[in-house]
C-alpha cells in the first residue's frame, strides 16, 4: 500500500531542504557518510533500510510496530532471517542491469516456491498450533503464510476478528455467500470468526477443526447439546452438520432444509411422519397440521437435541418434553 | 521499482541529510522513525444513530432500536523497548451490548497474561404477541397475563484469563480459562395437541480450562496437556402449571469432560516430517433428575459416561524433488458407556430404555503430488472413512451398523505464467456399508423399513472444481471459481422412498482494479445452488419433494485517497435468495402448493476518514441495511394459546456514525 501520510510529505520537504543544505556543506556530509548506519526496526536492518523505507514499493518499517520488531526479545528475526542472505540483491553484481531479487521472496508470483516461503516462517513457528501444518489441506495446495498474513504492518488483517473472514473469503467463495444468509453466526459483527472453529494451520481433527471433531468444536459454545441424554437423537451425537450448515442458511437455526422435509430425510413414513408439507391457517389442531409453519416438526419435538426427562410418560421418547 | 517509489526520498537519506545538517535535527528524525516503528495507540469516540427499528440489522450488533448510541473504543499500547515488555488495553463498543475489553501484559519471549471480557447478544428477529407469563424464569403460565408484544434475546458474557511462560530448553507453558454466562430467553414451545408457546429460560454457565506444556526443538515439537470443560444449567426444568400438554419440560443437563492430550511433530529430514496426536476424554453427565414421578427405576441421575479416544498420525515426504507424498490416519472412538435402564414404559416402538450412542470413525488419506513439465502439478489422492455406530434393539428409524466411504480425487494445477494460474479437480466417492438392520417392533412384528437415512444411505458423489487466478494487467486481476457436486443416493431394497439425489454448485467471479495509486475498485458475483430430491409417503400415497435454494449475490467496493488527508470508500452487497419446496403427489390426493420464499438482502456502506491533524482523524460512516422477504413461516401461524409471532417482511435501517480517532 502506498502511503502519502502528511508526516511523510513533511519529511520529504524537510529532507529535500536538508539534502540541499548537506550538499553545500561537504565537510559535514563527509562526516555523515563515515557514520555507521542505524538499525531502524529490526536487528541489523541498516543494510536493507538504506533502500527500503516506509514509502518504498515494499514498505517495511512498520514491522517495528509488531512482535517481530520487539528486538529486546532475542528470538526476533533480522531481515535476512526471513529473506535469506540475499547477497546479490544487497550488492548488485557488476554488469547486471536489474537488481536480483532477495533469496526468498514472499508473494504468489515470486520465484521462491511456496514450501520454501513457508519454511522460512516455520523455522521459528513450527510448534504449538502449527504442528500439523504440513499435513493440512492448505499446505498441500500451496497456500503460503503470506497468502493470509501481512508481516510488515502493525495491523495483520487475518488476526483481527472483524477483518479475518474477508481474508478467508479470498478463496472460500461459497462461505462468503453463506455467511450473508438470514440465519448465520455473527461473523460480520466480528463476534465469531473463522478461526474460532477452524485452525487454518492444520489440526488432528477433520476439516481443520480447532477441537478433535466437528461436534467437540460446536460444543465449545453449544455445550448444552452434548448430553448424553436419557433420550438422545442419533445424528446429534454423530455430527451436527448432518442437519446444520454452520456457515449460514435460509432456514432458521442454520438448518440445511425446512422441516418436515429435513426430518423426512431420515424418518420413516409411519404415522404423521411422512405427511406432505401442509398449511393450516389459524390454530393447529394436532401434530399433523401445519407441519411447514412456525418451527415445523420442532413445534412439538422441542427437545430435538435430546432430553434428560426421566419420567415414564408420553412425549419423553419422542423428544417432546 | 515504480515511479512513485523512485521519486521517494528514503528514510535513510533523511538520516544522512539530517546528520550532515545539524545535531538537533537528529532528534526530529528519531521521532519520525519512532512514529513509524513503534506501536501506536488510539482512542476513538463518537456517536452512532439508527434511524428506525430493525431487528434484522440489530440481531447481533445491538443497534436494533432507533435512536442514538455513544461509541467508545480504542487501543492503548505501551512497549518498553529495553525489556520488550508490552502492556495494552483495548476495547470496542464500550458500554454497549456488544462491548469487548482486553488487558494484556507480557514480556515478549518470557511471560505474559491477559484478561478479556466480551459480550455477544442475540436479539430474536421476531416480535412475539403472547399471554405467557414468567418469561425468563423457570416457571411460566400459559395465558397468565393478557397478550402483549415481547422481544426475546440472549446474551453471552465471556471472561477469558490467559497466562503464558516461556522457559529455557525450548519449553513453554500456556493456561487459558474461559467462563461464559449465557442468559435470556429463547423461543420454545410444547406440543402434541394443543401446540402452545413457551420460552426456554436460559441461565447457563460454560467453563473451559486449557493447560498446555509445549516443547519446540529444531526437529521435535511437542504439546501436551489438559482440557477440561464444565457445563452447568442453573435451570433444571421448566414448570408450566396448568398446561394441558406437559406441566414439566426438561432443560439441558449439566455435564463435564476431562481430556488429556499429547501432540507433536518430528522432522525426520529436511523433506520428511511426521505428526501425531493422542487424546483421551472422559465426559460425564450426572445431573440430578428433576422430581417428576412416575419413574420406572430408582436412579437419581443418568450416570452418563462417554469415553473418547483419538489417535492421529500423519506424514509428509518428498522422496524426489518433484514428488511429495502425504499420508494421514485418524481413529476417533466415542464410546458411550452410559448405564442402560428403563425410563419409559415399553411399547411397540420402544423397550423404554435409554439409548447410548457410540460412534467410531476410522479414516485414512494418501496423497501424491508430482511436478510435471510446463509448470504443471498433479495431485492424486484416496480418502477412506469407516464409521461404526451402535444401535438399540428397538428403533423407529432405519439403521446400519457401519458405513464406508472411499474417495478418489485428482487435481491438475498449472502456473501458465507468472500472471495466470489455475486448477482443475475431480472427486469421485462411493459410500456403502453393512446391510440395513431390519427394524422390528418390540412384539416382533415388522417395523417400517422404507427409508435409507441421508447420512447412512449408499451414495455416489461426483464433484468437479475449477479455479483460475489471472493478473490480466498490472492494475486488473480476475479470479474464477466453479464447484459442481452431484450426489446420487440408493434406496432400501424394498422401497423407492427416501433421498434420491442432490446437487450443489457455486460459481464465483471476482475482479479488482487499481485505477492508480489513489483509487481501487473491486467487484464480485457468486451464485450458489442447492438442489435436492426425495420421495416420501403420507398415509398410503407417495409424493415427491424437490427442494431448491439458489442465491445470487454480488458486491462492489471502491477505495480512494483523493488527498493525503482524506480516505473514502463505498461498499455495496446484494443477495437474492430463492427457496423452493416443490411437492407433487405421485398418487392419490394432490399435495399443497408451497409458495417460494424469496429473500433479498441489501447492504450499502459509505465512509470517509478526514485527517484533521496528523494524529486526529474524523470518521464518518453511513450504512444502509434492507431485509425483504416473503417468508410465510410465522405469519400464517397462530399457537393454540393464541400467541402469534410477527416477522416484519421489510426491515430497513439507516445507521450513521460520526467519530473522532486520536492516535498517540
Amino acid at each position: 500500500m502506498k502511503t502519502t501520510n502528511p508526516i511523510l510529505v513533511l519529511m520529504r520537504c524537510v529532507t529535500a531542504a536538508l539534502c540541499l543544505f548537506a550538499i553545500t556543506q561537504p565537510a559535514l556530509a563527509q562526516d555523515a557518510a563515515k557514520a555507521p548506519r542505524k538499525d531502524l526496526a529490526l536487528k541489523g536492518d541498516a543494510v536493507c533500510t538504506r533502500c527500503h523505507g516506509v514509502d518504498d514499493e515494499y514498505p517495511v518499517l512498520a514491522i517495528g510496530q509488531t512482535k517481530h520488531g520487539t528486538v529486546a526479545d532475542k528470538r526476533t528475526p533480522t531481515c535476512t532471517s526471513c529473506h535469506g542472505s540475499s547477497e546479490t540483491h544487497i550488492n548488485r553484481p557488476a554488469g547486471v542491469t536489474e537488481r536480483p531479487k532477495p533469496t526468498i521472496v514472499f508473494n504468489k508470483k515470486g520465484s521462491t516456491q511456496p514450501e520454501a516461503q513457508n519454511q522460512a516462517c516455520l523455522t521459528c513457528h513450527q510448534g504449538g498450533k502449527r504442528t500439523h501444518w504440513q499435513t493440512s489441506l492448505h499446505a498441500s495446495r500451496d497456500t503460503t503464510c503470506v497468502s493470509c498474513h501481512q508481516v510488515h504492518t502493525g495491523h495483520d488483517k487475518v488476526r483481527d476478528k472483524k477483518d479475518q473472514a474477508q481474508v478467508c473469503y479470498t478463496c472460500h467463495k461459497e462461505q462468503r455467500a453463506q455467511n450473508q444468509r438470514p440465519s448465520r453466526h455473527p461473523i460480520p459483527e466480528g463476534k465469531v470468526t473463522c478461526s474460532d472453529c477452524h485452525n487454518p494451520h492444520g489440526s488432528a481433527g477433520t476439516k481443520n477443526m480447532v477441537r478433535d471433531s466437528v461436534n467437540e468444536t460446536c460444543y465449545t459454545c453449544h455445550m448444552e447439546k452434548r448430553g448424553p441424554f436419557v433420550r438422545s437423537h442419533q445424528p446429534v451425537q454423530e455430527d451436527c452438520t448432518i442437519c446444520h450448515n454452520p456457515h449460514g442458511t435460509t432456514t432458521p437455526n442454520l438448518l440445511k432444509a425446512r422441516p418436515p422435509f429435513l426430518c423426512q430425510e431420515c424418518h420413516e413414513p409411519t404415522g404423521h411422519r411422512g405427511n406432505p408439507g401442509a398449511f393450516t391457517t389459524g390454530a393447529p389442531t394436532g401434530t399433523t397440521a401445519s407441519n411447514l409453519l412456525a418451527r415445523g416438526c420442532v413445534n412439538c419435538h422441542t427437545n430435538i437435541h435430546g432430553t434428560n426427562n426421566p419420567t415414564s410418560a408420553s412425549g419423553g421418547r419422542s423428544l417432546r418434553r | 521499482m515504480n515511479k512513485h517509489a523512485r521519486l521517494t526520498l528514503k528514510i535513510t537519506a533523511i538520516a544522512a541529510a539530517v546528520a550532515a545538517a545539524c545535531g538537533p535535527a537528529w532528534a526530529a528524525e528519531d521521532d519520525d522513525v519512532k512514529a513509524l516503528t513503534k506501536p501506536q495507540s488510539n482512542i476513538e469516540f463518537g456517536i452512532g444513530y439508527t434511524s428506525n427499528d430493525s431487528k434484522r440489522f440489530g440481531q447481533y450488533n445491538g443497534f436494533n432500536q432507533d435512536g442514538g448510541y455513544g461509541l467508545l473504543g480504542g487501543n492503548l499500547i505501551k512497549r518498553d523497548d529495553e525489556t520488550g515488555t508490552w502492556m495494552s488495553l483495548s476495547g470496542s463498543n464500550i458500554g454497549l451490548d456488544t462491548q469487548q475489553l482486553r488487558f494484556e501484559h507480557n514480556r515478549q519471549g518470557d511471560w505474559g497474561y491477559y484478561l478479556e471480557y466480551d459480550e455477544t447478544p442475540r436479539f430474536n428477529p421476531y416480535t412475539v404477541n403472547t399471554g405467557l407469563s414468567g418469561i425468563g424464569s423457570p416457571v411460566q403460565t400459559i395465558n397468565g397475563v393478557g397478550r402483549r408484544n415481547v422481544d426475546l434475546d440472549t446474551v453471552r458474557e465471556t471472561i477469558t484469563l490467559g497466562f503464558s511462560k516461556i522457559m529455557d530448553g525450548g519449553l513453554d507453558f500456556q493456561a487459558r480459562f474461559r467462563n461464559e454466562e449465557k442468559d435470556g430467553s429463547r423461543q420454545w414451545g410444547q406440543g402434541g395437541a394443543p401446540v402452545n408457546f413457551l420460552t426456554e429460560p436460559i441461565n447457563q454457565t460454560t467453563s473451559q480450562l486449557d493447560l498446555v506444556l509445549g516443547y519446540t526443538g529444531q526437529k521435535l515439537q511437542l504439546t501436551g496437556g489438559y482440557y477440561g470443560t464444565m457445563f452447568n444449567n442453573h435451570n433444571a426444568f421448566l414448570s408450566i402449571p396448568g398446561s394441558p400438554v406437559f406441566t414439566q419440560m426438561a432443560l439441558p443437563p449439566g455435564s463435564q469432560s476431562h481430556q488429556l492430550h499429547l501432540a507433536g511433530g518430528y522432522n525426520f529430514s529436511d523433506t520428511t516430517r511426521g505428526n501425531f496426536k493422542v487424546a483421551y476424554t472422559r465426559q460425564t453427565q450426572t445431573d440430578q433428575f428433576f422430581s417428576s414421578p412416575p419413574q420406572l427405576n430408582t436412579r437419581t441421575d443418568l450416570g452418563g459416561k462417554v469415553n473418547t479416544t483419538l489417535l492421529q498420525a500423519g506424514i509428509t515426504a518428498r522422496p524426489l524433488p518433484k514428488l511429495t507424498l502425504l499420508g494421514n490416519f485418524r481413529y476417533d472412538d466415542r464410546d458411550d458407556q452410559t448405564t442402560i435402564a428403563q425410563y419409559v414404559a415399553a411399547g411397540p416402538l420402544t423397550d423404554g430404555n435409554n439409548e447410548p450412542r457410540s460412534v467410531r470413525t476410522t479414516a485414512g488419506k494418501a496423497e501424491a503430488s508430482y511436478a510435471l513439465p510446463d509448470n504443471m502439478r498433479f495431485i492424486g489422492g484416496i480418502d477412506f472413512a469407516e464409521i461404526r455406530r451402535n444401535t438399540s434393539p428397538v428403533r423407529i428409524v432405519s439403521y446400519r451398523a457401519k458405513t464406508d466411504e472411499t474417495t478418489y480425487r485428482g487435481e491438475l494445477r498449472r502456473s501458465i505464467s507468472e500472471t495466470l494460474t489455475g486448477s482443475v479437480g475431480y472427486l469421485y466417492s462411493v459410500r456403502d456399508g453393512t446391510p440395513f438392520i431390519t427394524t422390528t417392533n418390540l412384539n416382533g412384528t415388522p417395523g417400517s423399513n422404507l427409508i435409507a437415512p441421508i447420512h447412512l444411505a449408499d451414495r455416489v458423489r461426483n464433484k468437479i472444481r475449477i479455479t483460475a487466478n489471472w493478473q490480466v494487467t498490472e492494475p486488473l486481476s480476475l479470479q474464477f471459481r466453479l464447484d459442481d457436486s452431484h450426489d446420487n443416493y440408493a434406496q432400501r431394497a424394498s422401497s423407492t422412498l427416501g433421498p434420491q439425489n442432490g446437487t450443489t454448485r457455486t460459481y464465483a467471479v471476482d475482479a479488482s482494479y487499481a485505477f492508480d495509486e489513489k483509487w481501487q475498485a473491486s467487484a464480485w458475483y457468486s451464485r450458489d445452488e442447492i438442489n435436492y430430491d426425495q420421495l416420501q409417503r403420507g398415509l398410503a400415497n407417495p409424493y415427491q419433494v424437490k427442494i431448491s435454494n439458489v442465491g445470487d449475490a454480488f458486491g462492489l467496493g471502491v477505495r480512494g485517497k483523493p488527498y493525503s488527508w482524506l480516505d473514502v470508500g463505498a461498499d455495496l452487497s446484494y443477495q437474492d435468495i430463492t427457496e423452493e419446496n416443490r411437492q407433487q403427489a405421485l398418487a392419490g390426493a394432490a399435495t399443497e402448493v408451497i409458495p417460494d420464499i424469496a429473500t433479498k438482502l441489501t447492504r450499502a456502506k459509505l465512509y470517509a476518514n478526514y485527517m484533521v491533524k496528523k494524529n486526529v482523524t474524523l470518521r464518518g460512516t453511513y450504512i444502509y441495511d434492507r431485509y425483504n422477504s416473503n417468508d410465510w413461516t410465522w405469519n400464517r401461524w397462530t399457537y393454540s394459546d393464541g400467541t402469534t409471532v410477527n416477522a416484519a417482511p421489510i426491515q430497513e435501517a439507516h445507521f450513521f456514525v460520526l467519530a473522532v480517532n486520536y492516535k498517540f
